[in-house]
């Protein structure tokens, strides 16, 4: 549609102009200030809810701001049952200092880039005949399938983890619950 | 003369050497010194923080002729990398000799071995961090494990950085203008422009050319700087990507620091990471390179869904505050149309 291009020419200028006042951010408040306001309580930090073994792991990481910012990003957010699966003793290793670098590893696994919702995992995954794979924050890929209607995602080493109830739509990104921990492998 | 080189078929996340966590864990009594801004440098580091490594190890056997992926994760400096089938008696070394599928793959330098795995499922290299009882394995580096490096016991020979910071950019290096998704991060203006090598972006001051920060651009897979260290000092310059900038600016109550895939939010009265405040893939997003592997669902955020959705003759893909047009026939990427800013 011609009015389709004119806004993609639009935006287009626009950022190029943009880009060539390249500033160095000082003499206005800082667009997170700003953003932060705007986005207040419904970002992905404030929505994790009941997932408070999640929230608690990503305020150790220091990513409950990065799940507060910008974004975007889609959140694979596992259970509090899902990490009670975990063997005895793993998280509470993990929560600790020394545990910490190898814990955000594991927390980057379940943050993808983008806005994704689940009806755009399925199509992919019909793309791709039956499996589609998932970029995560963390460098490795999930992997996601179909199971009835439900869709699967897996992890390098084969856990298999379904998406429980609906898109959470969050002012920067997407939740989906999940009731299993993903980890690398 | 770039080695920057991008997967014939597979493109993507692959090659990654399994570096230890030793990246960052020095000098950590010597930091509130940092001069603001631009400057970070004038470090008083005694210990550099250098990943990477030459790999000794035993070479791969048929996998070498698939080292034309990406080098996602190819910090090299000083140190030593040890085989990781090299058990020193350091106690805590723990032998890879892997499984059928792993491989020691060296690059065309001849220079690094890294371990990888061939995922035979999709046809694509994996880097493979390993879970024992201890926890994630990620591998040594002169065979430091990672706790010992946490504690700034200086396991890594300090860091030739500082040392460069204030000469003369290299003539090797001046045609080096940076390529891949970095191109559009680190952008040349009236005051510095970019260069690189196997290691670092350099930016150079126009005004003198001389080198005025540099940094290591390679991602690690599954690795971060644990909150509650101190940012390494030897990289301690604003060098947060151009789009996430205003987001993010230099001078502000924090320091912001880029590394390894996350923007850090750094204290700048004590230099310890107080936070992550975004994260970013890496992924090697650029026109004319195919889609890296796992984009191939629409991400678009919300926004701009309204403009930018997929039909056959265009895919529309979101990675690190860009949003790039995709030919879904050749799954090339054929245009940058949208910054978040």
């Amino acid at each position: 549609m011609s009015l389709n291009k004119l806004t993609i020419a639009a935006a287009m200028a626009a950022t190029l102009a943009l880009g060539a006042c390249n500033q160095k951010g000082g003499d206005t408040a800082p667009k997170s200030e700003a953003a932060k306001d705007a986005a207040g309580d419904a970002t992905i930090a404030a929505g994790l809810g009941d997932a408070t073994k999640f929230a608690a792991a990503a305020k150790s990481t220091g990513l409950d701001a990065t799940l507060a910012g910008p974004g975007p990003y889609t959140v694979l957010v596992p259970t509090d049952a899902a990490f009670d699966k975990l063997p005895a003793g793993a998280l509470d290793t993990l929560m600790k200092d020394e545990g910490r670098q190898e814990l955000t590893g594991i927390l980057t696994y379940h943050i993808l880039p983008g806005a994704i919702l689940a009806d755009d995992i399925g199509k992919a995954i019909d793309a791709g005949k039956g499996k589609a794979l998932l970029a995560t924050m963390a460098g490795g890929t999930l992997t996601a399938t179909k199971e009835g209607d439900a869709i699967v995602i897996s992890d390098g080493a084969g856990t298999k983890a379904k998406i429980l109830g609906s898109d959470e739509k969050r002012s920067n990104g997407v939740i989906h619950r999940i009731d299993a921990v993903m980890m690398p492998s | 003369m770039l080695k920057w080189m991008l997967a014939a078929g597979a493109a993507a996340l692959a090659i990654t050497a399994p570096v230890a966590a030793q990246k960052g864990h020095g000098g950590g009594k010597e930091h509130g010194q940092q001069a603001q801004g631009q400057k970070g440098g004038g470090a008083k580091a005694e210990r550099g923080n250098r990943g990477g490594g030459n790999d000794k190890a035993m070479r791969g056997p048929q996998r070498v002729e698939r080292q034309k992926v990406v080098q996602r994760d190819d910090r090299r400096g000083q140190g030593q990398m040890r085989a990781k089938s090299d058990n020193r008696g350091r106690g805590n070394a723990k032998a890879d000799r892997g499984g059928p599928d792993r491989v020691m793959v060296r690059d065309d330098r001849g220079r690094d071995t890294r371990v990888v795995r061939f995922d035979r499922r999709d046809d694509d290299f994996h880097f493979v961090p390993r879970w024992n009882d201890r926890g994630l394995v990620r591998g040594f580096v002169d065979g430091c494990p990672p706790g010992l490096a946490k504690k700034g016991t200086g396991c890594m020979p300090p860091g030739l950085a500082k040392k460069v910071v204030g000469t003369a950019l290299p003539a090797a290096l001046v045609g080096n203008m940076l390529a891949g998704p970095y191109r559009s991060w680190y952008r040349d203006n009236d005051d510095y422009f970019y260069r690189w090598d196997d290691d670092y972006i350099y930016r150079v001051r126009r005004d003198g050319g001389l080198i005025d920060a540099l940094f290591p651009y390679a991602n690690r897979d599954y690795y971060y700087y644990p909150v509650g260290m101190s940012y390494p000092l030897d990289y301690n310059y604003y060098n947060v990507p151009y789009q996430y900038q205003s987001f993010y600016p230099d001078g502000g109550d924090y320091w912001y620091r880029y590394g390894d895939g996350a923007i850090y939010q750094v204290n700048p009265s004590n230099g310890l990471i107080s936070g992550i405040s975004a994260l970013l893939t890496g992924n090697p997003f650029a026109v004319g390179q195919p889609l890296p592997v796992g984009y191939g669902m629409y991400n678009v955020p919300f926004a701009y869904r309204d403009r930018y959705y997929d039909t056959p003759d265009a895919w529309y893909r979101y990675n690190d505050g860009y949003i790039y047009r995709v030919d879904p026939t050749t799954q090339l990427i054929t245009a940058v149309i949208d910054a978040l800013v």
